[in-house]
């Protein structure tokens, strides 16, 4: 049998149907590949021309609401605000798109997205590459130029903290991970703004009092 | 006393504080492992912060230190140690921000004890700028409401127009046209302002002085449980709400309708109020006359509440009241309410009889009872003191007749008063009684500055009727 390119796309999107459903019904450890092929109504074996392993479905899943917060996002960008506030806006638009999966990211966090990453598949180099790509963009258009790879680092590190702090918070409504997010860009953007200060050689500290 | 600037000045240098990053890191942070980012630039929190926590700090430093006085020489040397670092560390918790404003608020009840200058700085710092930007008070909102603020709204301004102690207040309009102020409150800052307090405890353990110890103590627990209250905007709706019910139109007192479609525990949306605070009020130079008015109806308000709400409204101080064009009086801020349970009902129903009756044999019963009531004997000293208080708290109704509210030599009399009973710990943090102290002396400070003159004895009269009590000494 033919399989053309869009039966292709129907079967991927099956199989993240299912194992998005999956994931959030039983946890990311305790679903197999063997779960998400049945559900999914595909022959075990199909699943792996179509992701590597488990992690890649998950991966697959969390950049698909990656990609689609951040089209939310480029639709209509906050206007008329510091780049401190557009990055939250973005951030925050992100852990809307993910609520749902919103304890499963430590696994992804953990492997394929960890700032340390050594191994990596295509999903999560696509989930890490446009949000930076849309932080640069922000901070272009605030004057900042170019983030520099420190400050991408730094970001992403940030981000990810956020994932993990947010799959455990137990706060009401997870309130303390809209503080920290704030916490986060403040510190951030202080930061870059000490950085920017400092090579432009206005290097005069500024002390709190 | 010093002033303000002498307070600030013996605090400790910035740089100093810096090296102590541990204690900088909010609670948040602590739980997960991000260490290669430097803390201690909590820039934009921090700044905020800073001032106010620093100003509230050096003065509750000033007040610890009086609070030692018994303690000798070495001792206190050894607790001004121990609370300079507590104090850096204050200044340099970001949540504090909050607690540093009630704090404020607090002295801002005691014109005369707070120096001018001090109560003048909080009153401004009460407009300070916003602490939350506007998208994360959207995120914030969609997160309590479940929708966008555009759903919800029909307008909404991007800039805060007051803060509040633990958030800022918006002004909006309701789908149906209505103007609202909305009330939100910072993520997580009830927890985090207990956390820090938390901290700030065990760190001065070390400074365990014998009984003023378990007297810091309890104060820090007082501040920490009316956080607590203050945190839950629910409840403060449903206080509102019970407080609002209690007047009709001809009262003049307006207590703004709450929203409860748009509120939660973290929002809490209600009819805008468009009122000034007193001294803008006082800036206008209103009559005599109109003074009067407004001082009536802040006097009849309150026994509302007491006698047909059963309620203690502590917060008694100038921010939470609002004086509207047309002469009516709107109250604020219900966040602080201490419903009156048997025991305490019963004190007032003795204390009614001092209170109309002004004989000394009455006033000793009340006061007896109000002892029993936080296991203290009533004697010695502080039966003197208690009863000069009492006389001066309750003369105004006892006596009938006019009285002036603004007489310098007859308010100072009840600020000395009240200050030798903080400082011999008379009003301690036990049960009600500080607080029933706390409340009397809240609206005498504001009927002093509106210089009223005013018979409230009617005005008593016609509220406690409700109560049902045998007053056969009328
Ligand atoms: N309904 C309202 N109408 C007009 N102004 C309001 C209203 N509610 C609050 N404000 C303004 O916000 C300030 C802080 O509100 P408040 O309820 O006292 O906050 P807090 O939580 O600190 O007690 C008030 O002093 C007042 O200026």
């Amino acid at each position: 049998m033919r399989v053309t390119a869009e039966t292709k796309a129907a079967t991927r999107r099956s199989l993240l149907v299912a194992s998005r459903k999956l994931f959030r019904q039983q946890g990311f450890e305790q679903t197999t590949t063997r779960d998400i092929a049945r559900a999914a109504d595909v022959a075990h074996g199909t699943l792996f021309n179509y992701f590597a392993d488990k992690e890649a479905v998950l991966s697959a899943v969390v950049s698909d609401a990656v990609s689609a917060a951040l089209a939310k996002f480029q639709e209509s960008p906050p206007a008329k605000c510091s780049l401190e506030e557009s990055l939250f806006s973005l951030v925050a638009l992100q852990l809307r798109q993910l609520k749902t999966m919103r304890k499963l990211l430590p696994a992804l966090v953990e492997s394929l997205l960890s700032p340390l990453a050594g191994k990596s598949d295509e999903a999560a180099m696509s989930v890490r590459l446009s949000l930076l790509d849309a932080a640069t963009q922000l901070a272009i258009r605030h004057g900042y130029g170019e983030l520099s790879s420190m400050a991408l680092q730094l970001l992403w590190t940030l981000f990810t903290g956020i994932l993990i702090f947010w799959a455990n918070d137990t706060s009401p409504k997870q309130e303390d991970t809209l503080a920290l997010i704030d916490h986060s860009l403040a510190m951030f953007v202080g930061w870059l703004d000490d950085a920017r200060n400092t090579s432009t050689g206005s290097k005069k500290k500024q002390r709190r009092r | 006393m010093p002033s303000v600037a002498e307070l600030i000045k013996a605090l400790p240098e910035v740089e100093a504080m810096e090296r102590e990053e541990k204690f900088t890191v909010p609670s948040p942070l602590e739980q997960m492992s991000l260490r290669p980012i430097p803390v201690g630039r909590w820039r934009r929190l921090g700044m905020l912060g800073t001032l106010q926590a620093k100003i509230a700090a050096a003065y509750l430093f000033y007040w610890l230190r009086s609070w030692f006085s018994h303690a000798t020489e070495s001792e206190r040397n050894l607790a001004e140690t121990h609370w300079r670092t507590a104090l850096r560390m204050l200044d340099s918790m970001s949540y504090l921000r909050g607690a540093a404003m009630k704090v404020g608020q607090m002295m801002a009840n005691f014109p005369d004890v707070a120096p001018r200058e001090f109560v003048d700085t909080l009153d401004r710092l009460h407009f300070d700028a916003p602490p939350m930007h506007w998208s994360l008070l959207r995120e914030m909102v969609h997160n309590e409401l479940g929708s966008d603020v555009e759903q919800l709204f029909a307008s909404f301004d991007h800039d805060a127009f007051a803060a509040a102690s633990l958030g800022q207040v918006h002004r909006a309009t309701l789908t149906s046209g209505e103007d609202v102020a909305v009330k939100i409150q910072y993520p997580g800052v009830g927890r985090a302002i207990n956390d820090d307090l938390r901290n700030l405890m065990l760190f001065l353990l070390p400074s365990r002085l014998t009984r003023d110890w378990e007297y810091v103590k309890a104060q820090f627990e007082d501040i920490r449980s009316r956080l607590e209250m203050e945190c839950d905007y629910q409840q403060e709706a449903a206080n509102q709400i019970h407080i609002r019910n209690l007047y009709r139109e001809s009262d003049g007192v307006v207590v703004p309708r709450v929203i409860p479609r748009v509120s939660t525990s973290r929002v809490l949306t209600m009819e805008y109020i468009g009122g000034v605070h007193l001294d803008r009020y006082l800036q206008g130079n209103p009559s005599q006359q109109q003074r009067n008015v407004v001082a009536e109806r802040l006097v009849r308000a309150w026994y509302r509440m007491i006698y047909a709400g059963r309620t203690l409204y502590i917060d008694f101080h100038p921010g939470n009241v609002l004086f509207l064009d047309d002469g009516r009086i709107g109250l604020l801020d219900f966040g602080m309410m201490i419903p009156l349970d048997a025991k305490l009902w019963h004190l007032m129903e003795v204390m009614d009889k001092p209170l109309t009756t002004g004989r000394r044999e009455d006033r000793d019963a009340a006061n007896r009872l109000w002892c029993e009531l936080s296991d203290q004997e009533y004697i010695g000293e502080r039966k003197a003191i208690m009863d000069r208080f009492a006389d001066w708290s309750w003369r105004p109704r006892y006596c009938g007749g006019e009285f002036d509210f603004g007489d310098e030599a007859d308010f100072r009399e009840g600020v000395d008063l009240f200050a030798q009973m903080v400082k011999r710990r008379y009003s301690r943090a036990q049960p009600c009684t500080p607080l029933i102290a706390r409340q009397q002396f809240g609206w005498r400070s504001i009927l002093y500055r509106l210089k009223a003159k005013l018979d409230i004895r009617p005005i008593a009269e016609e509220e406690v009727a409700i109560t049902g009590w045998d007053r056969s000494y009328t």
